[in-house]
């Protein structure tokens, strides 16, 4: 015994000093710059502390904060209940098309949300997709308003919740639910009283996604500011950080204010999960399977059709208008491929370069973030590691944090002149992108993981260990089989989410190294934007294109190691 | 079997050492090459070009040719497409591109500040660029050997410690129409005709405390009429129910639209938007249009200032310049040196007015963060 917690000890310390190193320092570096602004630069002075206290007397801060804890709250109540809900639906009942919606969720996750807000503004503004085809000129005002935004956010945000109470139902013990069906229990008090609470620590961490996932968020509020001002901490983050005179100081303090937001909602959660002990799964936890509704089942299928078709079919569908709209509005609304056309023409090698260097980085990502989010997950899951809530919290923590900070906080930690005599001046060289979107997709990777290994009994480890298996033999023949399909799609969504990471690449790509997010970017700002929808979905159905090879092929062998 | 464990964790950390060690050479190794394969065209061109610099720089200075090799790193805002080939191929020596909006490349700039990767910074943003200088982080006392050849109006740009030169004035705001809302007798004509109230809620502009190339604009006004003119000249502008958008393409999608239907648009959108076929059309207010200087300013340490000196030269050149109006993607402005046409649509009467770069500079901040608090109020 004494031995198991040694190494998880081990591990335990290598994954919290690479996490620190990825996520928490960079972090660390911009909110210094409250303290010791030069600090980066040789010059030690000391900063103007009363920068924190600006955001109570600043009007553009104190919306900003205001309207962060807004919509992260709003998002997380709504998304949580949204994604419970359809989590149960799908777990209980079979119905046609369901497949869609795991699918659907999917791609909600893996696409960046400038995209999805950006599809939502087209369908939505005055004389938007919505006004334009179907008339609804009432929808200009509903979602540009913060009860709208918090709407829009939901439908966006919901699959982190979704997933996690979706896979916590995978398994279930019956005889505490038929127990108290016996009883005399309805299905509602049973519901109530036995499988909610048993969902809790599900639908916590769910939400905890949600929260942080929203309030840093960059995308909706940028997206939304050419029709409706609504400034989050975020985007006045952006702000300091993209306007001249830039004010690092100014991003750290309301970095430190969105880190205590953070540090807040995980008071709550651990507030609400106190005391109670969950670990109910035993050997008579069976598989849920999903049964056929005895009535109404096409309401389920319906529901679902129309479900996906706002959540999915909106912001896709406006960005698939926009792309093959004709460029001019004097020709009128005419459907033209001009814009694919462009993407591929002539010299213009600028989109497939681009596409070719994300896809790169992506890859060299993923799989490094697989490694990293395997090593988190085995220490969050089996170890007793006296610091796995510190683990925990940072690994979540590249999630509310925005690129730009941490992009800057790397520009900070990896552009010290000292690095270059040891060969790692790493900022200038395409690994500073690698490593940014490492950072960045840890949170979703180990999410997966800690999810699939939940359900490896560490006793099956303990007993290989017995038999004298060493680490890399109980890991490579007992948990990388029972979990492949985990690590699986968790690397393709980080695979997925990394190709289209515009913050981290706009600040940190190396010379002559465009990537396609920075290509897309010039489009807009060049006043192209069919071309800029074009390359978007272009790239979009290349990546999805590549995970669904990926998945073909790796499939077969996964069916073969189950049975 | 610790120690088996023991061992695996070293090699992991030591494998991610090493990966990185070896990217960080092998990367350089990437860009050289990659630097080849697309100079592939011309490689014939540069090396025969690059002989006699190379010797000249060699007699000039022996230091200078250790980082020979290595290429110029220039961050630009605009023109990232055509300057590289056409540097390349004048002078032989190599040129690496960031290019980022204006916003992008000084928060870059700003946060290399310890270890700067760039040798020249080349964009529309004076006020910064001359921050920049005063804080000594600009080459000074070099001239460029066509400074004569400046226009007047560029002369008067070029500060006392030859930290920057400027290559060429753009309209970071004209007055841009919707033709099938007013005519040219019914559009707004001056600054001033934006207050009037037949205009109310019809006006669009991009947001000075967000897009880079509208702080050029605003800061004329606050500079030329004074901080508290200024304010209420934008006080009343924002009560006429003036649309603030965060950046020039959205005002010109507004525009297009129909959302809006006159609008202070910067000089290239303008045009492009007219070239495109849109119902728009540009006037040049008679007072002037603010105008945005591109600048170009060499990195005081730079290692390769042989070459950025050679690039400063290059921009100066009148060659270059046509080349940037008849090729580039900027392509209206006004050139900044004499002997170069600018584009023939071009207004002729196109009156340029700017801000002193010192005094924009210095209350950069200040009416920026005037502009962010407004907004949201």
């Amino acid at each position: 015994m004494l031995r198991i917690g040694t190494q998880g000890n081990r591990t335990g310390w290598l994954v919290l000093a690479v996490l620190f190193l990825l996520i928490l320092l960079p972090l660390v570096a911009v909110v210094i710059q409250v303290l010791l602004p030069g600090v980066f630069f040789g010059h030690f002075e000391l900063g103007n502390l009363s920068l924190l206290l600006d955001v109570f007397r600043r009007p553009l801060w104190y919306v900003s904060l205001k309207n962060s804890v807004i919509l992260g709250i709003g998002t997380t109540v709504l998304a949580t209940i949204v994604g419970t809900a359809i989590a149960m639906a799908r777990s209980n009942w079979a119905f046609r098309g369901a497949k869609l919606l795991d699918f659907a969720v999917w791609i909600l996750i893996i696409t960046p949300s400038f995209i999805l807000a950006q599809g939502w503004v087209m369908f939505a503004s005055a004389d938007g997709l919505a006004a334009q085809w179907l008339g609804w000129h009432g929808l200009h005002s509903f979602i540009f308003q913060p009860v709208g935004l918090i709407v829009v956010m939901t439908l966006s945000k919901f699959p982190l919740a979704y997933l996690t109470v979706y896979s916590a139902l995978e398994w279930k013990v019956d005889r505490l639910s038929e127990a108290a069906r016996l009883s005399g229990g309805s299905s509602w008090t049973v519901w109530r009283t036995i499988q909610a609470p048993l969902l809790l620590p599900a639908i916590c961490s769910g939400a905890m996604l949600v929260f942080m996932d929203t309030v840093g968020d960059f995308g909706l509020p940028a997206s939304i500011a050419t029709i409706f001002r609504f400034p989050t901490l975020p985007y006045s983050i952006y702000s300091a950080l993209y306007t001249s005179p830039i004010r690092f100081d100014m991003a750290g303090a309301l970095s430190f204010y969105l880190v205590l937001l953070i540090a807040l909602a995980m008071s709550v959660q651990l507030y609400a999960m106190r005391k109670s002990r969950y670990d109910f799964l035993s050997s008579r936890a069976t598989r849920s399977e999903p049964k056929k509704p005895r009535k109404n089942g096409i309401y389920l299928v319906f529901g679902n059709i129309v479900f996906l078709a706002v959540v999915i079919g909106i912001p896709f569908g406006s960005n698939l208008l926009m792309s093959i709209s004709g460029s001019s509005s004097g020709k009128g609304r005419e459907l033209t491929f001009e814009h694919y056309k462009a993407l591929f023409a002539g010299n213009n090698d600028m989109l497939l370069k681009g596409l070719t260097h994300s896809l790169e980085i992506a890859a060299v990502a993923a799989v490094i973030g697989l490694l990293v989010g395997f090593l988190v997950a085995y220490v969050l899951t089996y170890s007793e590691f006296k610091l796995r809530k510190t683990i925990d919290v940072i690994s979540l923590v590249s999630l509310a944090v925005p690129g730009i900070v941490l992009g800057i906080g790397y520009i900070f930690i990896w552009n010290q002149a000292w690095l270059e005599k040891i060969g790692l001046l790493l900022y200038g060289t395409p690994w500073i992108l690698i490593l940014a979107s490492v950072a960045g997709v840890i949170p979703v990777i180990t999410r997966v993981v800690v999810g699939a290994m939940a359900k490896v009994p560490r006793q099956l480890l303990s007993a290989a260990q017995m038999q004298g298996a060493s680490f890399s033999h109980r890991v490579t023949t007992i948990l990388m089989p029972l979990i492949k399909g985990a690590l699986l799609y968790a690397g393709l969504a980080a695979f997925g989410a990394s190709v289209f990471d515009l913050a981290i690449s706009s600040i940190l790509y190396p010379p002559n190294f465009m990537t396609l997010p920075v290509v897309i970017n010039k489009a807009f700002e060049d006043l192209q934007f069919g071309y800029a929808a074009a390359a978007t979905l272009t790239g979009g159905g290349l990546v999805i294109l590549i995970i669904a090879v990926m998945e073909l092929l790796i499939k077969p062998s996964r069916k073969r190691v189950k049975s | 079997m610790a120690n088996g464990y023991k061992m695996k964790g070293l090699m992991l950390v030591s494998v991610l050492m090493a990966t990185a060690a070896l990217s960080a050479c092998g990367s350089n190794g990437n860009n050289e090459a990659n630097t080849a394969a697309t100079n592939g065209t011309n490689a014939a061109a540069t090396t025969e070009a690059s002989t006699e610099p190379t010797k000249e720089a060699a007699a000039e200075s022996p230091a200078a040719d250790a980082s020979k090799d290595e290429p110029l790193v220039v961050y630009l805002n605009d023109f990232d497409d055509i300057v590289k080939p056409m540097f390349e191929e004048k002078t032989g020596y190599k040129l690496e591109i960031v290019s980022g909006n204006g916003a992008e490349i000084a928060s870059r700039i700003e946060a290399e500040k310890g270890n700067p990767h760039w040798d020249v910074v080349w964009m529309d943003s004076m006020p910064t660029i001359d921050q920049m200088g005063k804080n000594g982080q600009l080459l000074d006392s070099w001239a460029p050997s066509n400074l004569g050849g400046l226009t007047d109006f560029a002369k008067g740009l070029v500060p006392a410690n030859n930290t920057y030169f400027p290559t060429g004035e753009h309209a970071a705001s004209v007055i841009v129409y919707n033709t099938k809302a007013f005519d040219a007798n019914s559009a707004p004509k001056t600054w001033d005709d934006l207050l009037d109230a037949k205009f109310k809620g019809a006006i669009g502009m991009a947001d000075p405390a967000v897009a880079a190339p509208a702080y050029p604009f605003v800061a004329w006004f606050f500079q030329s009429e004074g901080m508290d003119q200024g304010k209420s000249y934008f006080d009343a502008l924002l009560k006429n129910g003036v649309h603030v958008y965060p950046k020039n393409p959205n005002v010109a999608k507004a525009l297009t639209d129909g959302e809006i239907k006159a609008a202070a648009l910067q000089e290239s959108n303008a045009y492009t938007l007219k070239n495109a076929g849109e119902p728009v059309d540009i006037i040049w207010p008679a007072e002037g249009a603010p105008a945005s200087v591109r600048v170009a300013a060499i990195q005081k340490e730079s290692k390769h200032q042989e070459a950025a000196k050679a690039f400063v030269e290059f921009l100066l050149d009148p060659a270059t310049q046509q080349a940037l109006i008849d090729k580039g993607d900027e392509s209206y402005f006004e050139p900044s040196v004499k002997g170069v046409n600018a584009k023939a649509d071009r207004a002729a009467d196109a009156k340029l007015v700017v801000a002193e770069a010192g005094w924009a500079g210095e209350h950069e901040g200040e009416i920026k963060q005037w502009f962010a608090d407004k907004a949201v109020k």
